[in-house]
């Protein structure tokens, strides 16, 4: 008896996986191998049929236009990466080592962009970068351009926009990195003769790797799949990959094509994340 | 580990499974519990932005009182953006009239058996549509609304524009100052295919041929200042008044002068295409029955007057008179003025606008 009372149990923890696990097997991996089976099958007029065809990928990878499309979306993701690194390690490394009493605030205040949407804020941007913006208006009175500029649409235009709207993803993630670090580890070194400096360098900055790894590749894959801030301040002319999707399969409607783009996008952005990954791992071993 | 903390961190199997089927139904049945739609709604799609306000005014508030229904009006989305949900839930898109389809969708719509068939049983006011369009597009959908592709110029800045020449070669008429101060659409908006066959045709091509547009395409770009997909993205550029040539909607130009921005539309020498608006009923609709209705009751002579007049639209019938003249001057009311306008090509269209988006995507990226 003791031993059939055993077998009609389940650990917990595995019944506690198996909801999410079915909600991601339902709403993700079904689609998600949906959308692989039409990447593989030819639209004709608008209309997908049931013949299976590489045309889609041969299309997607021979036309320069959607090559440059790609490139550009890799490109963005990798500037709005480092650009968030940039800007938010060093926000981050103050937040966790101040002592001032606003601390709290302080680290409100840094996180207050995710409070607002994101069309919310590249809508800002719109308003300052448009021909008729802030920007143009300041430079122009400050006599350094004689004639607006046309700083939006652009890919420029988008790396401000996404860069500000995902900085507080890379303060988080490398904030959580530097408040693991031992503090008596910068002691020690300090206490053996190094500067602030090369105590910075040499034991706060390798140890904090994992952060920093860790927030360029959750900015870079939100940048690369982000479709808002792009639509909104590259417009139709400066596509990236999601708008492309979304122009394929709700303005074209293409199904084929954007199904294959996506697949392109999914395997190509999983590719980088793994070795950057990887490279995040033996960086944080060694 | 003890027995109570077995027993702690353990759940039964069958216990288990009970309490998530409760979840579940308790989750997937709210929506039918707290949304719960009767008979006497009715969900309606349409266009938004301007569009909007003067439809529910105009067209849904009358319905509602005459009929004593609730109508929840889905303002998102484009055609195609409209179309794309129908397909993507197979017909079940959650709303009962798709009331702003243009043709390129509706007969995708009858290719595909996603749009119910229509005939003067469900919507009698069907027979005194404008025939000649009504042939033009299979039987799923009731044409309530014309308008066609004017050309719209900023007064303050330029002088008026006589042809589409000077739309696509406006260096030719307005010399350098106008670099930066031409609109151009992407073709996922039908005004860009439109304003294209244009092109074409002033190049001796057309829907058949359109070399010549994409050559007047290319030349045009130096002179883009901005390019937009949608047309109510045009209109903060009319509202800066950064844009000074323009190919737009009839409708929506008139709306826009009639608010006092500094513009006057135009018909080309050319001529203009026409635009159809229609209304259709997706296979997988809740309330067919009330949908039909709220069809005819847009065909209606009061519901046609006070639309049109509001949004400067022309009919979706050609037997209505004693419009305001200043209206029928401007607008299509009359079986004369229908003929002068041309039909587009929808064969063409449907056949070529994916290449045509791409060719267009090729030269403006």
């Amino acid at each position: 008896m003791a031993g059939t009372s055993k077998r009609s149990r389940v650990p917990a923890h595995w019944l506690l996986i198996a909801v999410p696990a079915a909600v991601l097997l339902v709403f993700f991996v079904l689609p998600n191998a949906l959308l692989l089976s039409a990447s593989f099958l030819k639209s004709e007029a608008q209309q997908l049929t049931a013949v299976p065809t590489l045309e889609n990928y041969r299309f997607l990878l021979t036309r320069p236009l959607y090559l440059e499309v790609f490139l550009r979306t890799f490109v963005i993701g990798l500037a709005v990466g480092a650009i968030d690194v940039a800007l938010g390690y060093p926000l981050a490394y103050f937040l966790v080592r101040t002592r001032s009493r606003w601390k709290g605030l302080l680290i409100a205040l840094s996180l207050a962009p995710l409070l607002a949407s994101v069309v919310v804020r590249t809508y800002g941007w719109y308003i300052i970068l448009n021909r008729f913006g802030i920007a143009n208006d300041a430079l122009l009175g400050l006599g350094m351009i004689d004639q607006r500029i046309a700083f939006m649409p652009s890919t420029g235009a988008i790396v401000i926009g996404l860069a500000h709207a995902l900085l507080p993803y890379t303060v988080l993630t490398i904030m959580g990195s530097l408040n693991g670090i031992n503090p008596n580890l910068e002691s020690a070194a300090m206490s053996l003769g190094a500067t602030r400096t090369r105590t910075f360098f040499n034991v706060v900055l390798p140890l904090s790797l994992p952060g920093i790894a860790g927030g360029f590749i959750l900015v870079f894959s939100i940048a690369i799949s982000a479709y808002a801030t792009p639509a909104i301040l590259g417009g139709p002319a400066t596509q990236v990959a999601a708008t492309a999707i979304y122009g394929f399969i709700m303005q074209l409607l293409d199904w084929s094509l954007g199904a294959a783009l996506a697949v392109v996008l999914i395997v190509c952005s999983l590719t980088l994340l793994y070795a950057a990954s990887r490279l995040g791992a033996r960086r944080a071993v060694l | 580990m003890t027995t109570e903390q077995t027993l702690n961190n353990e759940l039964d199997r069958r216990e288990f499974i009970r309490r998530a089927s409760a979840a579940a139904v308790v989750s997937l049945g709210a929506p039918y519990v707290w949304g719960q739609r009767t008979d006497e709604t009715l969900v309606v799609n349409s266009f938004g932005g301007e569009y909007q306000e003067l439809f529910e005014k105009n067209v849904i508030e009358p319905f509602e009182k005459k009929f004593g229904v609730k109508v929840i009006h889905d303002a998102t989305g484009t055609s195609s953006q409209d179309y794309a949900k129908i397909r993507a839930s197979k017909g079940a898109p959650g709303f009962d009239v798709a009331a702003a389809l243009s043709p390129p969708e509706v007969i995708l719509g009858a290719k595909e058996g996603l749009l119910e068939k229509i005939t003067d049983k469900e919507v009698p006011n069907l027979k005194f549509t404008w025939e000649k369009a009504r042939q033009t597009l299979p039987p799923v959908t009731v044409i309530h609304t014309l308008q066609f592709d004017s050309l719209l110029y900023n007064k303050d800045k330029v002088d008026r524009p006589a042809s589409w020449a000077d739309y696509w070669q406006p260096e030719k008429r307005y010399g350098t100052k106008v670099k930066g101060h031409v609109i151009n659409y992407n073709p996922a908006n039908l005004l860009s295919v439109y304003a294209l066959i244009h092109a074409a045709e002033l190049g001796g091509g057309g829907a058949s041929n359109m070399d010549p547009a994409w050559a007047l395409l290319k030349s045009q770009k130096p002179y883009v200042g901005a390019v937009v997909t949608t047309s109510a993205e045009a209109a903060p550029h009319f509202e800066s008044g950064e844009v000074w040539l323009s190919p737009y909607w009839s409708a929506r130009a008139g709306y826009y002068i009639s608010r006092g921005i500094p513009y006057g539309m135009v018909v080309p020498k050319e001529g203009v295409i026409a635009n159809i608006d229609s209304a259709s009923v997706p296979i997988g609709a809740k309330n067919k029955k009330l949908a039909y209705e709220f069809i005819n009751f847009m065909l209606e002579p009061a519901t046609q007057r006070a639309w049109c007049q509001a949004y400067f639209c022309s009919p979706g019938r050609g037997d209505l008179t004693d419009w305001p003249k200043a209206f029928m001057d401007s607008q299509i009311v009359t079986k004369q003025q229908f003929d002068s306008v041309k039909l587009p090509d929808l064969d063409a269209i449907g056949a070529n606008r994916k290449d045509w988006t791409l060719r267009w995507q090729e030269i403006m990226g």
